[in-house]
């Protein structure tokens, strides 16, 4: 490797080396703090050289890793996203009395491995990130080993995460045997134009792995649980950073493999596209808890995010960027509104807690009203730009079917989380509300969340230009 | 030679299943391991005797005896040596033995005629496999360092009990939290009655 592959590399080792900086700062000195502060620094260096690696992309170092525009953004977005987690995890944590440093050093490694899967173009790498990703996941969601939910939580996930991961190894074992080739672009020179009996059930093998990842109907039924049960700063994580890795990578793959002219696949994705936003927000009007609300809702975005992905072309692929890019932002100014409720026994995760919490704490009321709107759609907020451009690109590529649907079922999705605004608005006489002061940290990441949400629900046209000049790459 | 493909094969599927439908771990150890050689074998019918060599030293050898040693090591005493009676009555090992019989009467086999005519086809050996490794596969060896550090301290995590002093310090907490531990039933009998 020449002095440019490691430039190119230098975000993705930036991360690598931030568990390691965190591991020596505990074995230091165990201090929430410096652990913390640790963590925040080894990712605000890898934001940094974002900058120094751009110099050096397009770039293939190994068979194994691609530094292009693309790859840089979604590692941003995930050492971005991560930070918020971490700022929103340490007032969380203060509260807790086991040992709390080694959650930085696991979330700092899933992020790394998240960000691996967005710069892979080989089934090696994208097995391995996907492992990097799911590992600490198990650590993280089981994270306060002594209440009970978060254990359970945890098992769930590493029992369905590892069924999964078997899936998705047949399907490459199977594509493999058929293609002999395991990079993106062998496959896609390999596949041009012939038929191979393998390539169908191997893809969607494949995709059963990908879609667990992200939590589309079918492969769904852990989701809810294991927001309720983890800590509520790891939920915002595995809804954020655990989904966009993969996102990007399901982008990459299906691009850069060709494996989009495969009509069977495309069907199949439409099917759990539909089937995720239909099942996503009609579960979602059932629940009592805000989590459980929260964990439905991220179903039926990410089938939005699949209707973006089908309408293909780079419009398609900038629009499902785009979304992932509101998408994180409002999961985490949300889940983060939950964070600083959370108490030191329980997570803030009944709708109770939020009842009349307007005239208690307005300044948090309107942030987490504004996320909630911008998880709704409407306009002024992120979320509406992003759906707007998912729509637009459907409709360019006149699928309308899906289109429909998505209306539809966006229509309904208001209702529920309209259920939470009244909550939050509902006039109740304040029974002694002991409130401890807001966590600095993680009231500081909700502000910027809050202004971002606004910034990119007015003025969205810098980020749309970035986004385009970064899936330039992809096709 | 596809039927010794096949006949591993076999073997691995059944041990596998003996594995998950056994109730007592050592039992379902024991059944791990032949699974784990029939793995071998059917990497050695394929034409890989380095990759096989490995599965044996590594995951039937070291790690699965590292198991089954760490699982009854845990109980020392006079009440440990009963409960291991108890674990390996007389017939258990006859299963495990018949399935790992089958997998050495293959090796034999396979050893005593020496390369067949059409199987295996390409032999990768040590030389070959290291190459790939510290070659285009460079970067994979570097994030399975990464994951192994990532399971390490999720494990430690996990497995961390606290002090005896700092016990005794934060008694009241634990006392509550088991409290609620218990009565949090899965059903979801803690939320409020009247939740909307």
């Amino acid at each position: 490797m020449s002095g440019s592959d490691f430039l190119a590399l230098s975000p993705l080792i930036a991360l690598a080396l931030t568990p390691l900086a965190v591991m020596v700062s505990i074995m230091i000195r165990r201090s929430h703090w410096a652990a913390a502060a640790a963590a925040i620094a080894g990712l605000v260096v890898s934001l940094v050289l974002l900058g120094a690696a751009a110099n050096a992309a397009p770039r293939q170092v190994t068979p194994l890793i691609v530094v292009d525009a693309y790859s840089l953004f979604y590692t941003g977005l995930i050492a971005a996203a991560t930070l918020a987690v971490v700022l929103l995890s340490y007032g969380y944590l203060e509260l807790q009395t086991i040992n709390r440093e080694e959650l930085y050093i696991l979330l700092t490694a899933a992020a790394f491995g998240s960000a691996v899967l967005a710069s892979s173009s080989h089934y090696a790498s994208f097995f391995l990130g996907l492992e990097i990703l799911s590992v600490p996941l198990y650590g993280l969601i089981a994270f306060l080993a002594a209440r009970k939910r978060p254990v359970e939580a945890g098992l769930k996930y590493l029992v369905l995460a590892g069924a999964s991961s078997s899936f998705l190894l047949f399907g490459m074992a199977l594509i493999y045997f058929d293609l002999g080739a395991m990079s993106f672009g062998e496959i896609a020179a390999r596949l041009g134009g012939a038929s191979f009996a393998l390539v169908v059930p191997g893809s969607v093998l494949i995709l059963a792995g990908i879609g667990f990842k992200l939590a589309v109907v079918p492969f769904h039924l852990w989701t809810p649980d294991v927001y309720e049960g983890a800590p509520a700063p790891v939920t915002a994580f595995v809804a954020t950073v655990s989904k966009g890795g993969m996102l990007a990578l399901l982008l990459r793959y299906f691009y850069s493999s060709e494996s989009r002219g495969l009509s069977p696949v495309m069907i199949v994705i439409a099917i759990i596209a539909i089937a995720s936003m239909v099942t996503g927000n009609f579960l979602a009007l059932l629940q009592d808890n805000v989590k459980r609300i929260l964990a439905y809702s991220s179903i039926a975005h990410l089938g939005y995010m699949l209707v973006a992905f089908l309408a293909g072309g780079s419009e398609g692929a900038a629009a499902a960027t785009f979304y992932v890019t509101a998408y994180f932002v409002t999961t985490l100014g949300a889940f983060g509104c939950v964070t600083v409720l959370s108490t030191r026994e329980r997570d803030a995760d009944r709708l109770e807690d939020y009842r009349g919490l307007f005239w208690r704490r307005p300044a948090l009321a309107a942030v987490f009203s504004a996320m909630l709107l911008s998880l709704a759609g409407l306009p002024l907020t992120a979320g509406f730009i992003g759906k707007f451009y998912v729509v637009a690109a459907g409709a360019a590529a006149s699928i309308w079917a899906l289109i429909i649907i998505l209306v539809v079922t966006s229509a309904i999705g208001l209702f529920y989380y309209l259920r939470v605004l009244f909550v939050m608005y509902e006039r109740r006489e304040p029974e002694a509300p002991e409130f401890a002061v807001l966590p600095a940290a993680g009231g500081g990441a909700l502000a910027v969340l809050a202004v971002l949400l606004i910034w990119l629900g007015i003025n969205p046209g810098p980020l749309v230009e970035m986004i385009r000049a970064a899936v330039a790459a992809l096709i | 030679m596809p039927w010794m493909f096949y006949l591993a094969g076999a073997v691995a599927v059944a041990a596998t299943i003996m594995t998950i439908t056994r109730l007592n771990a050592i039992h379902a150890l024991l059944y791990f391991v032949v699974s784990l050689l029939a793995a071998a074998v059917v990497f050695y019918t394929l034409g890989a005797p380095f990759i096989a060599a490995l599965e044996v030293i590594i995951y039937a050898g070291a790690i699965m005896v590292l198991f089954i040693f760490v699982v009854m090591m845990l109980n020392v005493g006079e009440r440990a040596v009963a409960m291991e009676r108890s674990w390996l009555p007389g017939g258990i090992w006859v299963g495990p033995a018949v399935l790992a019989a089958v997998l050495f009467a293959q090796v034999v086999y396979l050893v005593m005629r020496g390369p067949g005519p059409e199987y295996p086809r390409t032999v990768v050996g040590p030389k070959q496999v290291g190459l790939a490794l510290y070659g285009p596969y460079l970067m994979g060896v570097e994030l399975a360092s990464m994951l192994l550090l990532a399971g390490l301290v999720a494990a430690y995590h996990l497995g961390w009990r606290r002090q005896p002093e700092q016990e005794s310090k934060e008694t009241h907490f634990d006392e509550r939290r088991t409290a609620v531990g218990r009565s949090a039933v899965r059903a979801g009998t803690d939320r409020p009655a009247g939740a909307p």
